[in-house]
């Protein structure tokens, strides 16, 4: 059980870094390459890489609510 | 907070535009505008604009070659006659490029100089080889580093070519290449030089200017000239510096005088100027009307009269944004102003920003060293800083930031993670992050309720000021419901009586079509997404939990690596890092709650930025 569980909780947080990981591969080039003709789209670049780490926190969160719900 | 402003209108005698414009600048609270009046088009930069415009270039050049820097003090003068200043501006640029010529050629002639010197030095022990063929020719050849062995594969290969009527002499250089010295008669010399060029050895030419062919002969020159160079650089040092104390405070005063004069041309463009009248519009603060009536009063008299075109309400669209906080929020300012300036009426979210921005850094950093730390980093930024700058401003947010870190580690018992703990036996005072993470979750997604439906609520304010009714309603609807839902959730939960459940879910059940007549289908797209960006604010749970996991982590490395002083060492480098990830990454997540979760509810871009008529301030405008 507990195998089964740590898995599942290693699951969790581990497809969300690969997906996450993909976007912001995607999204940093592109981000680079508009910053260097318009480096006032500073804060937009930022967000623009910060909005899939959304994926890998919520994946964090869910991996501890598996191994927490499971004492 | 933003200004509320009001349109003015000034009209009088055509022959008062100029001291109108005048006292308007000294004033510095009037933004000029174009009178509201049909078929009035800009009029084309005039005579007078142009040739402002390139006395002021050649004044500036010639401060910018004596190496005058903006001083905050220079006052320009009562009066000036133009075509002196012209003459004064052009002499003096012309004299100080041709200083800076003068220097630039002699700072680059010594750095030629230096480099030949390096390879003379290493060639001056073959000297007496050379003067020994005095029929021949030299060569000076140069190999790159690492090509020391390409010497023995030159001598072979030119003794072949020329039967051996060459001597080659070879050093290495300091710098790790070679200097190469071939020696030929005078038979063979033509050979070799194509022999060299064909297989692009380059030979080191002769420097210029120093009357010798022979780079050798001319080795006595070259040192002598390097001896000068440093003498004729003072005295061009000397020349400017003398050209500088003669002028230097005339051009700056001029430069001030022309700035400002520039300024009151580009506003006099602005206004409208009959043959016998005059009418200026501008918005300016409220409060600073009576104080503008009382002055053009006192200065030009009665002629000149001034009117509120009104006190325009909030939706008013072209009028310029001030932004005006209290100095504790002011420094904010700097996260707001990333984004485009909001538009006017709408709300100026700065007073949130600092509130909750360094609240939740706080919480995610949550630790009294790493609070410690950020204080010091602050402390640091704010003594190197100057004020008003944006680096003064990061040093007051990282300071509330460390506050907030610093009470929240009191708060969750964290001192570099479980060190507090461990050493001088540190308490929670709150509850422990590391055993309480559901409750965490709970008090970020709580946190995540208040700052969206804190942005909804400024929705409302800012359509409900823009005379949006319609929209206003639906977005308070759109509020209610997620009040609404929480509570239900709260119910179900059995946090709150379970017998609200019914009611509240009956009241979103009645509530929902009102949202769809108010605000279309979209609005349930918008309601959903709601709650998917209250969920995002687990991120400071996360971020928050992962810092505390490092930090213990750090902590476990003393004892886990056999050596106490490895793991000490290894230990700090860990908080040392996990200090860099505590800044970056919180600052990053909270910058974006703020962004995306907070200012997506009602903030809205596109706003002029309200620039009045002044003086030129040297270390404020460029030019």
């Amino acid at each position: 059980m507990v195998n089964e569980v740590s898995f599942a909780a290693a699951l969790a947080i581990g497809l969300p870094a690969l997906a996450t990981a993909w976007a912001q591969s995607r999204i940093g080039p592109a981000a680079a390459a508009a910053l260097s003709e318009k480096p006032e789209l500073s804060t937009t670049a930022i967000i623009l890489i910060a909005i899939p780490e959304t994926m890998i926190i919520l994946g964090f969160v869910v991996a501890v609510l598996i191994l927490r719900g499971t004492g | 907070m933003m200004i509320q402003m009001t349109r003015v209108r000034i009209a009088g005698p055509r022959a008062l535009l100029d001291p109108t414009l005048r006292v308007l600048q000294d004033l510095e609270v009037v933004h000029v505008v174009r009178p509201g009046i049909p078929d009035l088009h800009p009029a084309p930069p005039d005579r007078e604009t142009r040739r402002l415009r390139r006395i002021l270039e050649d004044d500036e050049a010639a401060l910018g070659h004596l190496q005058v820097s903006p001083s905050a003090s220079v006052r320009p003068p009562k009066s000036v006659s133009l075509p002196k200043a012209a003459a004064l501006a052009r002499r003096t640029r012309r004299r100080a490029e041709r200083i800076a010529r003068k220097l630039a050629a002699l700072g680059d002639e010594r750095s030629v100089l230096l480099r030949y010197q390096e390879f003379f030095a290493a060639f001056a022990p073959l000297l007496d080889s050379e003067l020994a063929w005095p029929d021949g020719r030299a060569f000076y050849v140069v190999l790159r580093v690492g090509a020391g062995d390409a010497v023995h594969r030159l001598r072979a290969s030119l003794d072949a070519a020329v039967d051996g009527q060459i001597e080659l002499l070879s050093r290495a250089l300091p710098s790790g290449e070679t200097a190469v010295l071939i020696l030929a008669s005078a038979a063979v010399a033509d050979k070799v030089g194509q022999l060299l060029s064909s297989s692009r050895v380059q030979e080191l030419p002769s420097p210029e200017g120093l009357g010798q062919s022979s780079l050798l002969r001319a080795m006595p020159a070259l040192r002598a000239r390097l001896a000068e160079i440093p003498k004729a650089v003072a005295a061009c040092e000397e020349e400017r510096r003398a050209l500088r104390e003669a002028v230097g405070p005339e051009l700056e005063s001029l430069r001030a005088w022309f700035h400002d004069r520039l300024l009151v041309l580009d506003a006099r463009a602005q206004a409208h100027a009959g043959l016998h009248l005059f009418v200026i519009e501008g918005w300016l603060p409220g409060p600073e009307l009576h104080a503008l009536s009382a002055r053009l009063l006192r200065e030009l008299g009665p002629e000149v009269l001034v009117e509120a075109v009104a006190t325009e309400p909030w939706s008013r669209t072209d009028a310029p944004v001030a932004l005006k906080n209290p100095p504790l929020f002011r420094p904010f300012e700097v996260i707001t102003r990333t984004l485009p300036l909001p538009r006017y009426g709408t709300i100026d979210p700065t007073p949130f920003v600092a509130v909750f921005f360094p609240m939740f850094v706080g919480l995610m950093l949550g630790d009294v060293g790493l609070g410690a730390m950020l204080a010091a980093m602050a402390f640091v930024i704010r003594l190197r800083s100057k004020p008003g700058t944006t680096a003064r401003s990061i040093a007051a947010v990282a300071g509330a930031c460390a506050a907030f870190a610093i009470l929240f580690g009191l708060v969750f018992g964290e001192a570099f993670g479980d060190l507090g703990t461990r050493w001088v036996g540190m308490r929670p005072l709150g509850f422990d992050r590391q055993e309480a993470i559901l409750p965490f979750l709970a008090l970020t997604v709580a946190l995540g309720v208040v700052h969206v439906l804190l942005g909804l609520t400024l929705a409302v304010v800012n359509a409900w000021r823009q005379g949006h009714r319609r929209e206003a309603l639906g977005r308070g609807v759109a509020a209610l419901m997620v009040t609404l839902s929480v509570m239900a959730l709260l119910a179900a939960l059995k946090l709150l009586p379970p017998g609200l459940f019914t009611p509240l879910v009956v009241a979103l059940l009645v509530a929902f079509p009102i949202l769809i007549l108010l605000e279309g289908v979209i609005a349930v797209i918008e309601l959903v997404s709601n709650f998917g960006q209250i969920l995002s604010y687990a991120r400071i749970m996360a971020l928050g939990t992962a810092s505390m996991m490092l930090a213990i982590v750090a902590n476990r490395m003393v004892g886990a690596m056999g050596s106490a002083l490895v793991g000490v060492l290894f230990a700090l480098l860990f908080h040392i890092v996990n200090f860099a990830i505590g800044v970056f990454s919180p600052t990053i997540h909270a910058l974006r709650l703020h962004y995306v979760e907070f200012f997506g509810r009602f903030y809205s871009p596109g706003g002029n930025a309200y620039r009045p008529l002044t003086h030129w301030h040297p270390l404020q405008q460029g030019s």
